[in-house]
């Protein structure tokens, strides 16, 4: 018998699903396609990188029962309770008619060799949920995270904007609030534990509980939108149990903006955070539009892009231009550092045993200071970056009295620029110091040469992008238009 | 009835011209569509088996050695392991090539590229077989591998028989009031179709069924059963929805070998599942090419001297090399003529066909020649290009069968706008961004290749179509459900197309986009057998004969199909090249437009926008066609912008094994694209007057963005794929 307070408990399409026992590493795409044979979600890189594996997952938010896309793939099951997993095969019943998402890309041929289709299918039913009628920039935006080798994209794009039907019909979004209701029945009041020593999933009860799972657990992984460690387990076969999930519990979804700081709990993932940061230092928007795709945006979390450490993670260069702290958390204790701080080397972060991110604090853009943020890929979309600069200048009088600039893909961590924040200082907001500044720079960073990009690129390139901040604050640059059909 | 046509003759009349059902070259949908789109079409992996096991390929993880030992005791302890399946002499060193009608080379004790499969784990779970593949013990003894295509290069073998001359190259070169000698490189590729090679080994009563991922089903039957000693007849492959291919899937791989010999085995179904990593590894993939062109014009423009000669990488005993030239040989003329290619030996993965062997690549050096050419001599590219179109082959002096390059050209040029170009490179500034313009021409040769397929006629005014042909994604299905409502006047809906399955009749199997018009045509003699048979049913003369909505007209006189047939009508056609492929240069041809913006500060590269002219015959589909035409341009922009598949010079792996680091385009690489067909014919070709089109969108496109960089910063770079980086530190001052 399932003991139904020890269980992950979620809703799959219409079936309920109570799993006392699985391994603590599964990923939603197995669980779909071995466990349960639902073949239509696909596996075409079990990494997050394609979304060929887009399902939707419903969850409780303060605003209610919100739909996302995310990669199945790289998601866990144990992450899963109180959800609503939606796959292809909740569209529509074999031999009835299509879904009119179906249709639009039957109509226009946005399917060839219909790999990569259910991912694409589901990504679009995510869009037209919430808007029926979406721009060309916004279905874009949507399918950054899919990727198709036959059609060439034109003819889903054109799909996307075809598809008829008012969302009010759809079932999911008709039953928005008995599919709440049922989902608010199998939110956990208990810490839920499901396995034994490794192979262990932890599903803690609130913040204090998971302070205290922690500490009970120190070798424990900490799992939060599973962008980063999913990738562990499905790419580098690595022994990481057992698991303690964080992105379910309510309080680390907040979001405050209070006191000129804007306070994002670790959970909040990117798609939440746009809507209070992004709204509030619009510099970022750029920036935040190329982290992964929909999906990762909607599982990620700028927590999780801090604790990670990596040297080419988006989120902390801007961060620590803005003056961003971090607050970390064991059991009762709390101490919070400027995030810059957090940084120590590779691999390595200021954060001791059984400590945790539990927020970040980013202070808003003094008005009258100037914010720019560039990242720099080798593909438009859903990719990492070769480097990210940051900068952030206050001219007072024509004169520089404040610079903070920090990069990624230049040093061993995200790092500041202090030479060239120095060279800036106290001298005229000309192009003549921009230039002389310039060969600070290889004071701040001997970057290296890898895949991604050569060192002497990576050196040229940010005092490109210091001359191109320059050109901005001066309302010279312009974006690239694309034509569109 | 069994009919069969050999192209000796052209076609004088092709019954779609005559039919009137308005039902080919119309955008009709794509009759599997609604399987696709609700995730219930079946791939190979995904058929439900009672007892399935799960195998999981152990991989080497070496470039060049020797494996001493495979200790499978060190896993079959673990929680649901079945057994290692090691059988070292069977497991294929590498896949096969396409059409070849023998096992590819097999053995894999000697290890010949890191990655290299070298064992199964067969396991309950997959779960269990992956975890037993990670952890098994390998005992190997290292060797030195040869993995520095540079340090190598000059070892370079010329390939049998690919020495074409004419003329005295030197001496034009030396007399040409206009010359360019430089070389291109393109890197190794990897087709990235979505679908990971995947299948299902199922052994019963003596008989071996695969359900694989294959594009060229009936060769690869004859490589599997090959492999492993099994007559043909013991071998059936299914593969009725492919998630892509692009040549990836011409010849057998790994995973099937290993598969079916874990299932003669332990006589049970077992299923293996390449991991995208593995895919990229141990599959096959473009070969990395380096290619000299030269180029000798008068003052007037005309070509006088044409050499193009090129080095690729393979396997030792593996004798394909990317046939860069193949285009060149017959776009444009010049007296002097010089091709050739060089194989270098080297340890790494196979190289094979991906989607447009030869041109592919060998266009972006092509067409970038053409694009300095006419610079140097002060003209304009299309100008430049419209002045050399030959007008017989320039080697062998055959005819072009059918050629519409003159007015891909021209009608492109005006619908892009292209007399607006400034010629002058960094004339153009918008904010950040250097804009420029580029063009290519496009050509690629159209194949006929041997084909059947079995149309059934029942009275009730339904057909069912069989062949082995595989749909990958091109359209398959649609079309030739279209070209049999056409010739038997019935709706799309009454007729149902069988593909995929080496019970049915062979086909050419799908790739080098011979395809559809190869299957196509078995398929349009197989109808027109039908109607003869019908029109002597009626007596009347085939000519006379109207089949319309399931009714048999001639005159003013009109019959159900039920009243006419006692039973249903079988007939089989096959189609074989023949003389006319001796008799004439056979080809599609285009050309491609180009807008991008280079960022000034970060040398980032933008495609603005693109629009392509082709023309290739008879367009059967416009909506699968302009789909393929879409696809290939997607991949010369990836070609020339983003592929580039990395091999760790230490021990050839290859660095980028996934779809992370491997950059296939994503959607906002890609901007609005345009794609127009000419109307044409090709009687030559085949009863369809249809040429192939799969690739003919990819051949010259990446050559286009590359002169519209050219262009828009006044940087040319020769080495593929143009990254940010090669582009900064030449771009003139931000
Ligand atoms: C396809 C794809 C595209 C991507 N694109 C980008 C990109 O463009 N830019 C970019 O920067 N990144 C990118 N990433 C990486 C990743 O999405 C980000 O780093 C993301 O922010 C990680 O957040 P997460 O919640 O998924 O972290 P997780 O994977 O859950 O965790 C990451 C790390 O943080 C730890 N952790 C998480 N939460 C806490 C906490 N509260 N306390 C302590 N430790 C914690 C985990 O233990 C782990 O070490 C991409 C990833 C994928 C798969
Ligand atoms: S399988 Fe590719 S993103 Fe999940
Ligand atoms: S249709 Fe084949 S990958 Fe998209």
């Amino acid at each position: 018998m399932t003991d139904p307070a020890n269980a992950i408990r979620f809703i799959l399409n219409d079936a309920e699903i109570a799993l006392d026992t699985l391994p603590a590493t599964q990923t939603l795409l197995d669980f779909l396609r071995l466990d349960r044979r639902l073949r239509g979600t696909k596996e075409g890189c079990a990494e997050g990188d394609c979304g060929a594996c887009t399902v939707l997952v419903g969850r409780l938010t303060e605003a209610g029962l919100v739909y996302e896309p995310v990669n199945a793939c790289i998601r866990f099951t144990g992450s899963l309770n109180a959800t609503h997993v939606v796959t292809i095969e909740h569209l529509s019943v074999p031999n009835g008619p299509l879904h009119p998402v179906q249709q639009a890309m039957v109509d226009h041929h946005g399917s060839q060799c219909g790999f990569c289709t259910p991912g694409f299918v589901m990504a679009l039913y995510a869009l037209w949920m919430g808007t029926p009628q979406p721009s060309r920039t916004e279905v874009e935006k949507a399918l950054q995270g899919n990727l198709c080798r036959c059609t060439g994209y034109a003819p889903i794009i054109r799909a996307a904007q075809a598809v008829a039907g008012e969302p009010g019909a759809d079932p999911l979004v008709a039953h928005r609030q008995a599919m709440a209701d049922r989902l608010a029945g199998l939110r956990n009041t208990d810490r839920i534990e499901v396995g034994s020593g490794k192979d262990r999933v932890i599903v803690p009860a609130s913040v204090d509980d998971l302070a205290d799972a922690y500490a009970e657990n120190p070798g424990a992984t900490i799992v939060a939108g599973a962008t980063d460690v999913g990738l562990w387990v499905t790419k580098f076969m690595r022994d990481i149990g057992p698991l303690i999930f964080v992105s379910h519990l309510p309080e680390l979804h907040r979001v405050s903006d209070a006191d000129g700081v804007v306070t994002l709990g670790a959970a909040v993932s990117y798609r939440e955070a746009e809507a209070a940061l992004v709204a509030r230092i619009p510099a970022l928007s750029g920036l935040w539009n190329r982290i992964g795709g929909e999906q990762v945006r909607a599982m990620g979390t700028v927590g999780g892009n801090i604790a990670n450490g990596s040297p080419i993670g988006d989120t902390p260069p801007p961060l620590i231009a803005l003056g961003a702290t971090v607050t970390l958390r064991r059991g009762q204790e709390r101490r919070t550092l400027p995030l810059e701080d957090f940084f120590i080397a590779y691999g390595k972060q200021d954060r001791q045993q059984g400590e945790f991110v539990e927020s970040v604090a980013v202070p808003h853009l003094p008005t009258g200071e100037h914010l720019g943020c560039y990242k720099i890929a080798k593909r438009r979309e859903e990719d990492i970056s070769s480097l990210l600069g940051a900068f952030r200048v206050k001219v007072e009088a024509g004169t520089v009295t404040s610079a903070r600039i920090a990069f990624g893909g230049m040093a061993a961590t995200p790092k500041r620029a202090k030479a060239v924040e120095a060279a800036l200082v106290g001298q005229p907001w000309s192009e003549a110091t921009v230039l002389a500044a310039l060969p600070a720079f290889a004071e701040d960073f001997q970057p290296i040469t890898d895949m991604r990009a050569s060192a002497a690129y990576r050196l040229l390139v940010a005092q490109n992008l210091l001359r191109r901040f320059f050109a901005e604050t001066q309302g010279r640059a312009e974006r690239l238009v694309r034509q569109v059909a | 009835m069994d009919v069969s046509l050999k192209m000796d003759e052209p076609v004088a009349e092709s019954l779609l011209d005559t039919t009137n059902q308005n039902i080919v070259s119309q955008p009709v949908d794509r009759v599997e569509g609604p399987l696709k789109v609700s995730g219930t079409a079946r791939y190979s992996a995904e058929y439900k088996f009672p007892g399935l096991l799960h195998g999981v390929l152990v991989s080497a993880p070496m470039g060049k050695g020797r494996i001493l030992k495979i200790d499978a005791g060190s896993i079959e302890k673990l929680p649901g392991i079945v057994t290692v399946i090691t059988d070292y002499d069977t497991f294929l060193r590498n896949p096969a090539q396409g059409q070849d009608e023998e096992a590819p080379e097999q053995g894999v004790r000697d290890v010949s590229y890191f990655g290299q499969p070298v064992a199964l784990v067969v396991g309950e779970s997959f779960e269990a077989a992956r975890h037993g593949a990670q952890r098994i013990a390998l005992d190997m003894r290292p060797d030195e591998g040869r993995f520095d295509f540079a340090a190598r290069k000059h070892m370079a073998e010329p390939k049998k028989r690919s020495r074409k001359a004419q003329g005295d190259l030197d001496a034009a070169l030396a007399a040409a009031h206009a010359t360019i000698d430089a070389i291109w490189t393109t890197p190794s590729q990897t087709s990235a179709a979505m679908e990971p090679h995947a299948g299902i080994a199922v052994w019963e009563d003596n008989k071996l069924t695969l359900y694989g991922s294959y594009q060229m089903l009936a060769s690869d039957r004859l490589q599997l059963a090959d492999a492993l000693g099994l007559k043909p007849e013991q071998v059936r492959i299914v593969a009725r929805y492919v998630g892509g291919g692009f040549g990836g899937k011409l010849g057998i791989s790994a995973e099937s070998v290993a598969a079916a010999v874990a299932a003669m085995r332990l006589n049970r179904p077992v299923r293996v599942v390449m991991t995208r990593q593995q895919v990229t590894e141990a599959t096959v993939r473009r070969s990395n090419t380096e290619q000299r062109i030269r180029l000798g014009a008068d003052a007037e423009g005309r070509l006088t001297a044409v050499a193009h000669e090129t080095i690729t990488a393979n396997l030792d005993r593996s004798s394909f090399s990317e046939p860069a030239s193949a285009s060149t040989q017959f776009l444009y003329g010049g007296q002097a003529r010089l091709f050739l290619n060089s194989i270098v030996r080297m340890d790494q993965l196979l190289s094979a066909s991906m989607r447009a062997p030869g041109e592919a690549v060998g266009m972006l050096a092509l067409e970038c020649a053409m694009d300095e050419l006419a610079e140097t001599l002060g003209m304009d590219p299309v100008a430049l290009r419209l002045r050399n179109i030959p007008a017989r082959h320039p080697m062998d002096g055959l005819p072009f069968s059918s050629r519409s390059l003159a007015e891909c050209l021209e009608i492109g040029a005006r619908d892009f706008g292209w007399s607006d170009r400034d010629p002058r490179p960094a004339q153009r500034r918008e904010g950040d961004w250097w804009i420029g313009v580029g063009m290519a021409a496009a050509a690629r040769s159209n194949m006929l290749i041997k084909s059947s397929a079995r149309v059934m006629l029942a009275p009730d005014g339904t057909a069912v179509v069989e062949t082995d042909l595989t749909d990958i994604g091109t359209g398959s299905y649609t079309i030739l459900a279209q070209i049999t409502a056409e010739l038997l006047g019935l709706p799309v809906s009454s007729v149902e197309v069988r593909l995929g399955d080496t019970d049915f009749p062979p086909s050419s199997g799908s790739g080098g986009s011979f395809g559809a018009a190869s299957a196509g045509s078995s398929v349009y003699l197989a109808c027109e057998s039908l109607r003869q048979e019908i029109a002597e049913k009626l007596g009347i003369a085939p000519k006379d004969l109207v089949l319309t909505e399931g009714m048999a007209r001639h005159g003013n006189v009109s019959r159900p199909l039920h009243e006419i047939l006692s039973g249903p009508l079988t007939a089989i056609g096959t189609i074989e090249p023949g003389e006319m492929e001796e008799k004439f240069v056979q080809a599609g041809f285009g050309a491609h437009f180009c807008e991008v913006g280079v960022n000034a500060h970060s040398g980032e590269v933008r495609v603005r926008r693109m629009e392509s002219t082709f023309a290739a015959g008879r367009i059967l589909n416009e909506k699968t066609a302009t789909s393929q035409c879409l696809g290939g341009m997607v991949f010369g922009i990836g070609a020339a912008l983003t592929e580039d598949l990395m091999h760790d010079p230490r021990n050839g792996a290859i660095v980028n094994h996934d779809l992370a680091e491997y950059h296939v385009p994503v959607n906002a690489d890609i901007p609005a694209l345009k794609v127009r067909f000419l109307e044409e014919r090709d009687e030559k070709a085949n009863p369809l007057f249809a040429k192939g089109i799969g690739e003919l969108g990819i051949s010259g496109a990446g050559a286009a963005v590359a002169n519209a960089i050219y262009n828009a910063c006044g940087v040319r770079v020769r080495d593929y794929p143009i990254t940010l980086d090669k582009l900064i530190e030449k771009l003139p001052p931000a």
